[in-house]
C-alpha cells in the first residue's frame, strides 16, 4: 500500500470507530468507499480485527508477580523532540544555572531567583515527553506532599507553577523549554549525603544518634501530615552546615504517598523504582509487592536500615550481594532472611575494615563493639522486624527510645523479660536526676 | 563500571554509534538468561519476558546507570534482542518439525511472544516487519508489547510519547496485524 493510502485507511478506520452504531458505521463506509471497493474490503478486515476481542493480541501479557521494567524515557522514534538545552534560560522568574539531578519523572536544576529576593534555589521540572496524565499527577502529588510540610529538617517548597504560564513574553521567546510542564521550587540544600558526612567528619556514635533523632522527627512530621516517604535512604538525606552546626535535611519525596486525599500513583512503578535504585533500603512488605497497603511502618524499617548503616558502616544486607542475586532471590532475602545484629556484623568484619569503621566513629574498635551491643542492637533490630506490627509504631517512638538510651534509661526495644521491673526503675530515675547530668554520666563512664 | 553502563553513558552524551553497540551485549546476556531459565524450568513453562529483561538489566549494569534515558535505550535494545532470540528459536524448531513449513496461525489465540507457539511468533514477526515499512513507530510499539511484554504506559515512557498516542497506535496496529495475517492465510 502506498503511503497516502495507508494513512487514509488509518484515518477512516478511526473515523469509523467513532460511529458507535453499526448501521451508521456501515453507511459511513458505504459513502466514503463508494469508488474504492478494495479500500472498503481493507477497512472491513481492519474493523473485524478490532472487534475480534481478547483472542488476537487482546489479552494483557501474562505476568508472574514480577516487577515491571522501569519506565524509561527514550527519544527513539520521535525525532521532532528538541534536546533539553535549558541552562541559562528561564522558567518563570528562575534562571537555570546547573543541572544537579535526575529522577523518575523530573529533572532538578540549581536556579537563581532575582525577584523579590535574590537567592539560589532548587527547581524540579517534569521531564520532556513525560507529561502523561499519570506522570503529571504523580509530580503534582510530590509537590503537594512537600508543600504540606513545615519542618526545619525537611526541604521547603517555595513556589510552584507551569512552564510558559504567567511569564514575561521576553522569557518565552528565549526559552527552549516547552510550555505546559509543571515545576516546583524548593530551598536549595547544599550538602552531602548523611553517611558520607558522618564518615568524613569522623562523627562519634553519639553525634550520629543526635543527627538521626532529628531525621526521625522530620519523618514523624511527614507522617503526621499524612505522607509516607517510601524511599528513605542516605542520598535523600543531605547534611548541610548552619554556622558550623550540621543540619540534616530530608529531600526528594519523589515517590511519597499521601495516606489520604487524591493521589494517583502506580504502586508497582514506585516499588520498582526502589528495586532499581536501592533494594537495600526496601521493607519486606514493599519487596513482597502483593498490593499490601504500605503504611508508615515501612518508613520505620528504612530508618532502621539507615541507623544500622550509621552505626555499623554497612546496610543489613549488602547492596552488591543483593543485586547479584537476581530479582526473585533479592525479594526473598529481604522478606525472609534475618539480618545480623549490628554488633555481630562488626565482629564479622576483617581487621582493616573494622579499624576504618571505628576510626570513622572516633573510637577504639573494642569500645565501638561495646557501644552497639545491647540497647542499640535491640533498637535497630526492632526497626527491622519482618512483621511490621512488631516495629516501632511511630518515628517518634524510635527517636524516644534512642533518647532513652542516650540518657541511660531502659529502652523499650529490650526483650520483654524483666521489662516491667526496668520500667519501674525508669520512673524513679527520671524524676531523680536532671537530663544533662545523666547524659554526661553515661557517656563518660567507662562501664558503657 | 560495566561495559554496558559505559555505553549507556556515551548514549547519554549523544554518541550516535553507541546505541548500536548495546544490542549485541544485551542480546548475549538475554540469550544466556533465557537458556538458563529454560534449562531449569519444567517443560511447558513460559519465560517471563519482563523478568528476563529486568534481570539482564541488573546483571549488565549492576544498577549503576541511574538515568532514565539510559534505561529507555536499554529496554528498546532488550525488546529487539528478545525478538531475535525468540524468532531464531522458533525458526529452528519449525525447521526441525516440518521442514520449514509454517502451520496456520490460530488468530483466536495470540497473546505474547513468550507464550505463543513458534509458528505464531514467526508469523507475527513477519507481519511486524511489513508494518515497519508503513509506520516505524507503530511497529516499535508492537515490538515492545509483543516481545518485551511492556504495558501501554511503559511503552509511552520508553518512546517519549503520551499514553493516549500509544493506545491509538496500538488499536490500529493490532487491527492491521489481524488484517495482514488473515489475508496472508487466504493468499
Amino acid at each position: 500500500m502506498s503511503e497516502t493510502k495507508q494513512s487514509l485507511a488509518e484515518f477512516l478506520f478511526e473515523a469509523a470507530l467513532q460511529k458507535r452504531d453499526p448501521a451508521e458505521r456501515s453507511a459511513f463506509l458505504d459513502g466514503v468507499c463508494r469508488d474504492d471497493p478494495a479500500l472498503r474490503a481493507r477497512l472491513d478486515m481492519l474493523l473485524e480485527g478490532h472487534f475480534q476481542g481478547e483472542g488476537f493480541l487482546g489479552k494483557k501479557p501474562l505476568r508472574a508477580a514480577q516487577p515491571l521494567p522501569a519506565r524509561p524515557t527514550l527519544k527513539l522514534a520521535v525525532p521532532e523532540e528538541p534536546p533539553d538545552e535549558a541552562i541559562g534560560t528561564h522558567i518563570g522568574r528562575y534562571k537555570l544555572l546547573e543541572k544537579v539531578g535526575e529522577g523518575g519523572c523530573g529533572v532538578v536544576y540549581v536556579a537563581e531567583q532575582t525577584e523579590p529576593v535574590r537567592r539560589r534555589v532548587a527547581l524540579k521540572v517534569i521531564k520532556l515527553g513525560m507529561d502523561t496524565k499519570q506522570v503529571v499527577a504523580r509530580f503534582e502529588a510530590e509537590r503537594q506532599a512537600l508543600a504540606m510540610m513545615d519542618h526545619p529538617n525537611i526541604a521547603k517548597v517555595l513556589d510552584a507553577g507551569t512552564t510558559g504560564e504567567g511569564e514575561s513574553p521576553i522569557y518565552n521567546l528565549q526559552s527552549p523549554i516547552s510550555p505546559g510542564r509543571p515545576y516546583f521550587v524548593m530551598e536549595l540544600v547544599r550538602g552531602i549525603k548523611i553517611t558520607d558526612y558522618c564518615d568524613q567528619a569522623n562523627l562519634s556514635t553519639k553525634a550520629r544518634l543526635d543527627l538521626f533523632i532529628k531525621i526521625c522527627q522530620a519523618i514523624q512530621h511527614a507522617h503526621q501530615k499524612g505522607i509516607i516517604h517510601r524511599d528513605i535512604k542516605p542520598s535523600n538525606i543531605l547534611v548541610t552546615l548552619h554556622d558550623g552546626v550540621p543540619v540534616p535535611k530530608v529531600i526528594d519525596f519523589g515517590i511519597a504517598k499521601a495516606t489520604e486525599g487524591r493521589l494517583t500513583d502506580n504502586t508497582v512503578y514506585t516499588q520498582l523504582h526502589q528495586f532499581i535504585g536501592t533494594p537495600a533500603y526496601m521493607s519486606p512488605e514493599q519487596a513482597e509487592m502483593s498490593g499490601l497497603d504500605i503504611d508508615t511502618r515501612s518508613d520505620i524499617y528504612s530508618l532502621g536500615v539507615l541507623l544500622y548503616e550509621l552505626l555499623a558502616g554497612s546496610t543489613p544486607f549488602d547492596a552488591k550481594e543483593l543485586m547479584s542475586q537476581g530479582i526473585d532471590a533479592m525479594r526473598k532475602t529481604i522478606r525472609e532472611k534475618e539480618p545480623m545484629r549490628p554488633s555481630t556484623r562488626l565482629a564479622a568484619l576483617g581487621a582493616d575494615e573494622l579499624t576504618t569503621t571505628a576510626k570513622q566513629r572516633s573510637v577504639e574498635t573494642s569500645k565501638l563493639m561495646h557501644q552497639l551491643k545491647g540497647d542499640l542492637d535491640w533498637i535497630v533490630m526492632k526497626c527491622l522486624e519482618k512483621d511490621r506490627a512488631r516495629r516501632y509504631d511511630t518515628a517518634n517512638g524510635l527517636a524516644m527510645d534512642i533518647q532513652r538510651h542516650l540518657s541511660c534509661e531502659p529502652v523499650l526495644a529490650r526483650p520483654p523479660a524483666g521489662f516491667m521491673s526496668f520500667k519501674r526503675r525508669c520512673d524513679v530515675t527520671s524524676s531523680a536526676l536532671p537530663p544533662r547530668q545523666r547524659l554526661s554520666f553515661c557517656w563518660r563512664s567507662a562501664s558503657r | 563500571m560495566s561495559e554496558v553502563t559505559h555505553i549507556l553513558d556515551r548514549v547519554q552524551q549523544g554518541d550516535p554509534k553507541a546505541a548500536e553497540e548495546l544490542l549485541p551485549l544485551v542480546y548475549e546476556e538475554l540469550r544466556k538468561l533465557a537458556a538458563a531459565r529454560m534449562a531449569n524450568e519444567p517443560p511447558g513453562q513460559t519465560l517471563q519476558a519482563t523478568a528476563l529483561v529486568h534481570e539482564a538489566w541488573l546483571r549488565l549494569t549492576g544498577n549503576a546507570a541511574q538515568e532514565w534515558n539510559s534505561r529507555g535505550h536499554f529496554f528498546a535494545a532488550a525488546a529487539e534482542a528478545m525478538r531475535r532470540i525468540l524468532v531464531d528459536r522458533a525458526r529452528k524448531k519449525a525447521r526441525q518439525r516440518h521442514g520449514g513449513q509454517l502451520e496456520r496461525v490460530d488468530l483466536e489465540h495470540v497473546t505474547i511472544a513468550t507464550e505463543d507457539s513458534d509458528d505464531t511468533v514467526l508469523a507475527i514477526h513477519e507481519a511486524i516487519e511489513k508494518l515497519a515499512r508503513e509506520s516505524a513507530q507503530q511497529a516499535e510499539i508492537v515490538k515492545l508489547r509483543y516481545f518485551a511484554g511492556l504495558e501501554h504506559a511503559e511503552i509511552a515512557d520508553a518512546l517519549g510519547i503520551s499514553e493516549a498516542t500509544v493506545r491509538r497506535h496500538w488499536t490500529y496496529a493490532r487491527s492491521w496485524l489481524y488484517a495482514e495475517l488473515k489475508s496472508s492465510l487466504t493468499r
